[in-house]
């Protein structure tokens, strides 16, 4: 199979997706209103705890800063590949059937499935939160774009790697919204979803900073506010190399998975 | 050589077994209880390259946990089988561009483009050339009848419509061998009629193999040369079709309505009485004793009749008539 051959195969995947989904072109608003309404209630959190603070900076970041931060981590959050969700979805409906049986990585496939449209709400969410953070409380930070996008990628594929693990748990349990919850809730705290870990106490950010669920939404976010050529450097190896380690992770459950999996209907 | 060769083909499911209500909700969490599913039990068959074969039997009999064994997506518990010279569970990807499969009751293209979208992905799926793949559309286009349907989302599509599209995507890349679980499953007479002959064209232009599952017993007659017939997993019967219909096809079922109500019962020679209504009756006869004919001209021969409608017992019926018999040869 020839590299060429391949990479048009799985563009042709991402490509008819993303036609798929522009069916709902409601969708594109409403996940947009989702994400304003959302920073709006941020900025007004966050507007009355430096009040209270009555500080400019809580370790080293602005208003400013802490609201751009949201941006990012929203973003992300709200654009990630759905993937765990996806498989559970093909287990539970026999679609797997099909999915499963054609010549291509499975896994590959559905990276490329959800890339797509990944891209396109990575894109209306980011456009969507900075028209009304600038409007809000100032411009966007400076900051090294291309760089950043690197990271921000980096963190998608990190993320839809997780993602997997937790998906191809369908092929055991079927129902995998149990394990999805208790993974988001960890990127709410532990990713740093919510509040930059730098407000953490050192204990608390220490772990959270162990833990890889950062590298998915804190470290694109931080790098977004705070850019820093060294500590950029120390995030990519970083997410490189938990990639690799789930990568090999998800390769392995997917062969035993396989295994053991039975297909729902008829 | 054969094309499709399986021996004693075995798959046994682990189900969760769950009591009804909450309680039985937290239990079946705390300390599961598994029950083993025999689905196949050790069948054994083989096929040669250019056969048709309808693979029947009731729901749950097995049939869909076979193709998916040979089409490489479920590892068997035990048995070997071979396709094509492959071993499907082990060498999926390579099988997979030799093989096509039709799930009847699963959509395998996009739901809001027109096939056609689906189409053009599965060319690069399958690294089809430019050239093979526009003949190659073409010519199922023309032999599908869909040409009016290809530019036109499937949401928009009927479920026949849809199902010889369908059929057409998976044989893009020139199967040898093609999985067909169910293709009729749910739809009305005249679409079923249009699928069987669309199968019937495939195989006698193309000669290429087909594995056919159906629970309906006009799938068979109207197609396959050769059935198997699967009951809870292990194979019942294995022959030519025309060996099935002189032993066991050979009972209709006619269920007549009449312009005036019956007013003193219903009797007919050599028929059995079903069921009798008001102004209708089912009735069961051996076509070896009388011929359709003879019992619709005598049934219009007494009383005006104003629908009928003839069809073949259910294969439930077939079955329980097989296992009633003694085995012979």
């Amino acid at each position: 199979m020839s590299l060429g051959r391949s990479i048009s195969k799985y563009a042709a995947i991402t490509r008819i997706n993303l036609q798929n989904n522009l069916a709902y072109v409601g969708e594109l608003a409403y996940r947009s209103i989702f994400m304003v309404v959302i920073l709006y209630v941020f900025v007004q959190l966050w507007r009355t705890t430096f009040g209270v603070v009555g500080s400019d900076r809580i370790a080293g970041l602005s208003l400013s800063d802490t609201i751009w931060y949201l941006v990012m981590t929203e973003t992300v959050m709200l654009s990630k590949i759905r993937f765990a969700g996806k498989i559970a979805e093909e287990v539970r409906d026999g679609s797997l059937a099909y999915t499963v049986g054609r010549p291509y990585s499975y896994l590959l496939y559905h990276f490329f499935y959800g890339i797509g449209d990944t891209l396109l709400r990575l894109a209306i969410n980011f456009m969507a939160g900075s028209i009304l953070v600038t409007l809000l409380v100032g411009p966007m930070p400076a900051t090294n774009l291309p760089a950043l996008l690197v990271v921000v990628m980096l963190a998608i594929i990190l993320d839809f790697c997780i993602n997997g693990l937790i998906g191809l748990l369908a092929f055991f349990t079927e129902d995998v919204e149990s394990f999805v919850l208790i993974y988001n809730k960890a990127l709410f705290i532990l990713g740093g979803m919510m509040i930059p870990l730098d407000f953490f106490p050192t204990w608390l950010r220490d772990l959270s900073l162990a833990l890889p669920f950062n590298l998915a939404i804190y470290a694109p976010a931080r790098l977004f506010v705070q850019f820093n050529g060294s500590r950029w450097a120390n995030v990519v190896a970083l997410q490189m190399i938990w990639i690799v380690v789930f990568m090999l992770l998800l390769g392995l459950m997917f062969r035993w998975g396989m295994r053991r999996v039975s297909i729902n209907g008829g | 050589m054969p094309i499709i060769d399986v021996r004693d083909l075995s798959k046994t499911f682990s189900v969760k077994r769950k009591e009804a209500g909450l309680r039985g909700s937290l239990k079946s969490i705390i300390r599961p209880e598994f029950r083993r599913v025999e689905a196949v039990k050790g069948i054994t068959f083989s096929l040669e390259p250019g056969e048709l074969l309808a693979f029947i039997g009731p729901n749950g009999a097995g049939k869909s946990t076979t193709i998916k064994m040979l089409t490489g997506i479920l590892y068997p518990s035990s048995g070997q089988a071979q396709v094509l010279g492959l071993t499907p569970w082990r060498d999926r990807r390579q099988l997979a561009y030799r093989i096509g499969s039709v799930f009847g009751q699963k959509p395998q293209l996009w739901y809001h483009l027109p096939p056609i979208d689906t189409f053009n992905l599965f060319a690069k799926i399958y690294e089809l050339d430019d050239r093979g793949f526009r003949q190659r559309m073409a010519f199922l286009i023309e032999s599908f009848e869909i040409g009016d349907w290809v530019h036109t989302p499937v949401r928009k599509l009927s479920l026949g419509q849809r199902m010889r599209c369908e059929i057409a995507a998976s044989l893009l890349h020139r199967p040898h061998v093609i999985f067909l679980d169910e293709p009729t499953i749910g739809l009305d007479v005249v679409a079923k009629q249009q699928i069987r002959d669309t199968i019937k064209t495939l195989h006698e232009q193309e000669g290429v193999t087909i594995f056919l599952t159906s629970h309906d017993a006009g799938d068979i007659e109207s197609l396959c040369k050769r059935v198997i017939i699967v009951n809870h997993g292990a194979i019942l019967y294995d022959d030519r079709l025309s060996a099935l219909k002189r032993r066991y096809l050979t009972r209709k079922e006619i269920d007549v309505r009449f312009a005036e109500a019956l007013t003193d019962g219903f009797q007919l020679d050599e028929v059995e009485v079903l069921k009798v209504g008001a102004y209708g009756v089912k009735l069961q006869f051996d076509t070896r004793d009388t011929p359709v004919d003879v019992v619709i001209q005598r049934l219009m021969a007494d009383r005006a009749v104003v629908d009928i409608n003839i069809a073949d017992p259910p294969l439930e019926e077939i079955i329980a008539r097989i296992y009633q018999e003694p085995q012979s040869s």
